[in-house]
């Protein structure tokens, strides 16, 4: 009798439903979040099988035929992605690095400031633009810099000839640098401001008795307090290199421009939604695959670099 | 008292005057701090400038420092253009109930991913990580969302944003780092898991929810992205994108201007302040709770 109960309250089912039944106040709260993460992001890799397939709108996903990699080869073979990825990378890499440099050099001149009323303001007023939508900055952008914008009116007052510079290329790419830097620097640099503040004061005392200048102290002491904050920061961006800002380009390239300078994000928008020839589909399914897989290698190959290096990854 | 003054004197030098010497390269960084600033400010002038210019001043000179002829006929428009409310009201939908809505999922959510182990906790909480690193893309998404039948309806704003995965962290963080003798001695009272939650936790979470509560609110107010791809009806656009339409027609207009009775980029340069104006004003007061919420995610995180 008693062997009986003991291997009744052994069986691993019973173990389970006991155990699930002493939390199932949890488990009720975390259901809603388990079916959310299916539908809106698990049923969509699901969907990743459509790279696979020449899609059939009548047969729908699940029916379709199955291509093997005949989409890849169409997207390697278009003429038109590879610019297009190029830019990615351009602009998601470039991107990672000013906007690395612009956070940490706003939170070392801040840190540095010693008026600390000054120190607030400006606090608050480059912290603000993160809260602008990039249409609000498309807005101030095209003001200044259209035909017949302000920057264009002052070259004329001064005797210059007025410049296309939303039909320019390059300086495409130089606003776009330029903006995310009004934009993020502000906001990028209160984490490191924050981790500023927990260096111990004594080694800056320290370095003070042994006559170290400003600069010596922000090299020597500064810059190694914030290194490991920096890291990880920069192992999380990578991951994003082939995002390059889909909000961004949309609403800053100009009508001049459009078409011509696009990152993946903004092809497959342009090219492979709404209204589309279904057997685009599966083209524009795998060129977004083609982003996801290269953007993971990418996470875990820094993870895997900064923990040779003694870093704390985050993986 | 005094032995210690007497100690720290020739150790360190006296804090008081290491913080307000002076020397020129506090004046170098203050200026290119200051230069930094105005750079961010100037935009945001310019055009309130030409918001609040006629369009005849705008014509000879776009570039406009100070208000010559004052004449608030954009704002007029502006406000008598019933796109621009009826984006309000979809925005202000979208603030609300948005907001509550994603609030109550993911804080419920942060707080069972807080507590101890339970039955399929690191599962679900490995299953969450996962779609951080890796996801469908945006085709897959939008056949999902045609297949839920959300194209062209207001929900597709709101449903698929249940739980942020960084505000979600955020809150559970949090929790955690309150005290867990709390839970123990409620449990011992004989509280179940939800009571012990809306009684003891909550209540102490306050900042954090606020903290949580301001960044889908910010997020709310800016959104546009889902409007854009799954509601072609104008009629059902949040602020943001009847601003997007506005911005193109004026950025035509500057490119090759044809002859308008209209003075469209004033009354687009107004319809931004109209956008902006509400986030302008509780920013500076509400700063805090976004700084804190940036230091606690990522130092935990």
């Amino acid at each position: 009798m008693e062997l009986v109960t003991i291997s009744r309250r052994n069986n691993p089912f019973r173990k389970f439903g006991r155990k699930a039944l002493q939390s199932k106040y949890l488990i009720m709260m975390i259901l809603p979040a388990v079916v959310f993460y299916v539908i809106f992001n698990y049923l969509p890799m699901y969907g990743i099988v459509l790279a696979f397939k020449s899609f059939n709108p009548i047969k729908g996903v699940i029916n379709s035929p199955w291509n093997g990699f005949d989409n890849f080869k169409e997207v390697f073979k278009d003429p038109n992605f590879w610019p297009v990825f190029g830019n990615t990378l351009i602009i998601g890499s470039v991107k990672i690095v000013i906007g690395f440099l612009g956070a940490v050099i706003t939170a070392i001149l801040l840190n540095e400031l010693r008026m600390r009323r000054t120190k607030k303001t400006i606090q608050t007023i480059v912290t603000f633009p993160h809260f602008l939508s990039w249409i609000v900055i498309s807005g101030f952008v095209f003001s200044l810099f259209a035909y017949h914008g302000a920057v264009n009116s002052v070259i004329e007052a001064s005797g210059g000839q007025p410049v296309q510079f939303l039909r320019n290329k390059p300086f495409f790419f130089f606003l776009i640098f330029a903006t995310d830097i009004w934009k993020e620097a502000g906001w990028g640099s209160i984490i490191y401001l924050a981790t500023m503040a927990g260096i111990p004061q004594d080694q800056y005392e320290a370095a003070d008795i042994d006559g170290a200048s400003r600069l010596q102290k922000i090299w020597h002491i500064t810059l190694p307090g914030i290194k490991s904050v920096a890291i990880l920061l920069l192992i999380m961006s990578v991951g994003g290199v082939l995002s390059a800002g889909f909000d961004q380009l949309l609403n800053l390239t100009p009508r001049a421009l459009e078409g011509k300078i696009d990152i993946i994000d903004t092809y497959i928008y342009r090219n492979y939604i709404g209204e589309v020839d279904p057997s685009q589909v599966g083209i524009g399914a795998a060129i977004g695959l083609f982003k996801s897989v290269i953007g993971f290698v990418l996470v875990i190959t820094v993870d895997r670099i900064a923990k040779a290096f003694g870093e704390r990854g985050i993986i | 008292m005094k032995k210690q003054q007497l100690e720290r004197l020739p150790l360190r030098p006296k804090r008081s005057s290491r913080e307000t010497r002076i020397q020129g390269i506090d004046i170098v960084i203050c200026i290119i701090l200051v230069f930094f600033a105005l750079l961010i400010i100037f935009p945001f002038w310019h055009a309130f400038v030409i918001s609040i210019s006629s369009k005849d001043a705008y014509s000879r000179n776009s570039f406009l420092l100070w208000p010559t002829e004052l004449d608030f006929t954009a704002y007029k428009m502006v406000f008598s253009d019933m796109r621009l409310w009826n984006g309000y009201k979809i925005t202000l939908l979208l603030l609300f109930v948005g907001t509550l809505y994603q609030l109550f999922f993911t804080v419920i959510t942060g707080y069972a991913l807080s507590r101890k182990k339970w039955v399929g906790k690191n599962f679900v909480m490995n299953m969450i990580l996962v779609t951080m690193f890796f996801g469908g893309g945006l085709i897959p998404y939008y056949y999902l969302i045609q297949s839920l039948g959300m194209m062209n309806s207001v929900l597709v704003m709101i449903i698929p944003g249940a739980i942020d995965t960084f505000n979600m962290l955020l809150m559970r963080n949090y929790f955690a780092s309150l005290p867990a003798e709390m839970e123990e001695s409620a449990k011992i009272d004989g509280a179940n898991d939800i009571v012990t939650f809306v009684k003891i936790f909550l209540p102490l979470s306050l900042p954090m929810l606020a903290t949580v509560g301001l960044f889908f609110a910010v997020g709310n107010w800016n959104s546009w992205y889902n409007a854009m791809i799954f509601i072609s009806d104008s009629s059902k656009w949040p602020l943001q994108m009847v601003l997007k339409d506005m911005i193109s027609e004026m950025s035509s207009q500057m490119e090759t201007p044809t002859a308008t009775e209209t003075f469209s980029e004033g009354m687009t340069m107004a319809a931004i302040f109209f956008t902006i104006v509400p986030i302008m004003c509780f920013y500076p007061f509400l700063q805090r709770f976004f700084v804190k919420g940036i230091v606690v995610g990522a130092i935990k995180g």
